[in-house]
């Protein structure tokens, strides 16, 4: 009976119609929620319910930059966000690489036994981590303190400490994304045969020379997808900022979305769909870059 | 100048030697084609050549110049790959370009250089774009371009014509030929295609288990295969291989028995042949179809393929196939029987190791 259907066009044309209905009604369903926070954020008197606004206002951001810490936030974010970022592609690059080419029989071993950090929720590991970095983080103001006294160490352990510093977060943070990053670049340099770098031996092309003017434009796209993935996954990531943060000059977008709305008085809906946008924006950003990188290394490698 | 020397070069990958003591030299200007079956070792020892891979034991000479612990860009050897391996963030022009501009060569000085050599490749109007814009012919150009830009005196090509289609690897190998002509550089060229070997080389090369079977001219070794392993590898369709018994006949001739196919008397006054079993070779073109009357054998023909040149008749049985190549269109059918002739002087043994018997 039915292959006799699918026959008939006007019967597929209805199949056709009810697949469309559904898959329109799932994506208005997903949709939904992004609609609100854009419309919310620009409405003058936003609720809790998806309403059009009856006054158009960008007070709420202004709000967020002017009144409220919001570019501090995003400074941070990006800061803390892009440094992880950046040494995860250096590490994935160059470990990936080494993965790829060299043959020893605990490369499966490693590359498994890498994967258990990503998998493992970090909410279980939290304790031991803390204690771990508090240990360091005591050790190093210990350190600083005796060699530049109290108050500039203070100054430079802001940056450079392991617990409600910059430099702890980003380690973390990096750590938390590296597993991922190269499962990708060593699956990535895998496709790339070896030809090119002994063609650019033959050349005359010193390591550096090698690593720069062949190898990093061959492996560009490997590590924009590696980079993508390590960024919004790092972007998106609540728990460790709130763990390890508690200054206020060092506080992240999540952190200051997430305190916003455990204010006393009311909630405001408004500033808090402003925010929430302009949390979103960096990742929709950084997804629209790296797009053509991800359909390069998921589809095939390099091609010649 | 170069001439290339191998002496007594050897390689292994852990305990397994790959190339066994290898005796080669290459003189100034020659096409030498290394050939034979994958896993002889002719890539290896290519690269051995190249500098990418180590040399564990013996002596690799440049014009009487140890080489061995040389850098690959020190040597004055350029190379073609299999892949092309041409860098697909670069242009045409750059790919060429690209060992000038790493020794730091004015951007000018490159740019009429490249020129010179597109011009020469036919690459002109093709300078601007990526590899991957780009034909399989047009692409090995670039990859010839990036190798004689160089001026090296050695000019390596490691299975260049593989990734090409039949008719366009006729016309790459005459072009090849015309450039080492003008070129005049030392050429070492791998390939498991021995008709390539044929039509290219000054010398061949053959190759098997990471020894040398046999170096010598093309022709030469058509004629005068050292072992049964060159004999079958050289020249298409390969020679047949039949096992025979030779005994001494009452005219002194040699009698030389097969199962099937009987006796046949060869005069080898010249130089007798040992008796007892040997293995007969006759190559496809060396047997004829004969009148009734007299010929060596008759057969059944089991298959037959008629190109028009030339037809080809497989006869014998299936465990033990002999191919006869007949000159022009012969209407036979499979199962019809007719009647062969073996050309004596053409005739070759090898005894029961595969080692060429010595004939006048």
């Amino acid at each position: 009976m039915a292959p006799h259907h699918a026959h008939n066009p006007s019967k597929r044309r209805g199949a056709d119609l009810s697949a469309y209905a559904t898959l329109s009604v799932i994506s208005i369903f997903c949709a939904i929620p992004f609609f609100w926070v854009l419309l919310a954020s620009i409405d003058g008197n936003a609720s809790l319910f998806l309403q059009w606004p009856r006054e158009l206002t960008i007070d709420n951001y202004v709000r967020i930059f002017m009144q409220e810490d919001g570019t501090r936030w995003v400074l941070n974010s990006l800061f803390v966000v892009g440094t992880a970022t950046l040494i995860v592609m250096v590490l994935a690059g160059l470990g990936g690489y080494a993965l790829s080419r060299t043959r020893a029989w605990w490369k499966r071993p490693f590359l498994y036994t890498i994967l258990l950090i990503r998998v493992l929720p970090t909410t279980a590991l939290i304790v031991p981590l803390y204690k771990v970095l508090l240990t360091a983080n005591n050790w190093l103001g210990g350190v600083l303190r005796a060699i530049f006294g109290n108050g500039p160490a203070r100054e430079i352990l802001k940056y450079v400490g392991f617990i409600d510093g910059y430099l702890g977060l980003i380690l973390v943070l990096a750590t938390m994304q590296l597993p991922l990053a190269l499962w990708i670049m060593k699956t990535f340099f895998d496709t790339v045969p070896r030809d090119y770098e002994e063609a650019a031996l033959m050349d005359g092309a010193t390591m550096l020379q090698r690593i720069r003017r062949v190898l990093i434009p061959l492996a560009l796209p490997g590590l924009g997808a590696a980079g993508l993935f390590a960024f919004i996954s790092a972007w998106g990531d609540f728990l460790l900022p709130l763990i390890l943060l508690s200054s206020p000059d060092l506080q992240t977008l999540p952190l200051g979305l997430f305190r916003a709305f455990l204010r006393v008085n009311t909630i405001d809906y408004g500033f808090l769909a402003a925010l929430a946008f302009v949390y979103l924006l960096p990742a929709v950003i950084a997804f629209g870059f790296a797009r053509r990188f991800l359909v390069q290394t998921f589809s095939g490698g390099v091609k010649g | 100048m170069a001439v290339i020397e191998l002496k007594n070069v050897r390689k292994y990958y852990g305990a397994l030697e790959v190339i066994k003591g290898v005796d080669i030299r290459v003189e100034d200007g020659e096409f030498a084609v290394f050939v034979g079956p994958s896993g002889c070792g002719k890539s290896t020892l290519l690269r051995m050549i190249a500098g990418l891979e180590g040399i564990d034991g013996g002596d690799f000479l440049l014009d009487g110049r140890r080489m061995n612990d040389i850098a690959p860009d020190k040597r004055g050897i350029a190379m073609v790959f299999q892949s092309y391996a041409l860098y697909p963030h670069m242009s045409v022009a750059e790919n060429i370009g690209f060992s000038l501009d790493l020794k730091k060569v004015p951007k000018a000085t490159i740019r009429k250089e490249v020129e010179a050599i597109a011009e020469i490749l036919q690459l002109t109007d093709y300078l601007d774009r990526r590899p991957a814009a780009l034909s399989g012919g047009q692409r090995q150009r670039v990859a010839i371009g990036r190798a004689i830009i160089k001026k090296p005196a050695v000019i390596l090509f490691d299975e260049p014509l593989s990734n090409l289609d039949a008719s366009l690897r006729v016309q790459m190998r005459a072009e090849l030929q015309r450039l080492h002509r003008d070129l005049k550089a030392t050429v070492v060229y791998v390939t498991h295609d021995q008709v390539e070997a044929m039509t290219m080389a000054d010398r061949i090369v053959v190759l098997k288990g990471g020894e040398v079977a046999q170096a010598d001219a093309p022709i030469a070794l058509y004629h005068r295969p050292d072992n049964a392993f060159v004999a079958t590898f050289i020249g298409s369709p390969r020679m047949n291989l039949v096992p025979v018994t030779i005994a001494r006949a009452a005219d002194g001739k040699a009698e030389v028995t097969a199962a099937r196919l009987g006796a046949i008397h060869i005069d080898d006054s010249a130089m007798p042949l040992p008796t007892g079993p040997a293995q007969l070779g006759v190559r496809p073109e060396h047997l004829r179809l004969a009148a009734d009357a007299d010929g060596d054998f008759d057969s059944e023909i089991l298959v037959v393929e008629r190109l028009g040149v030339e037809t080809y008749l497989t006869i014998g049985s299936l465990d033990q196939p002999i191919m006869v190549r007949v000159e022009g269109d012969i209407a036979m059918r499979p199962g019809d029987r007719a009647r062969f002739s073996i050309d004596r002087q053409s005739c070759h043994f090898f005894d029961m190791a595969g080692r060429a018997l010595p004939r006048a």
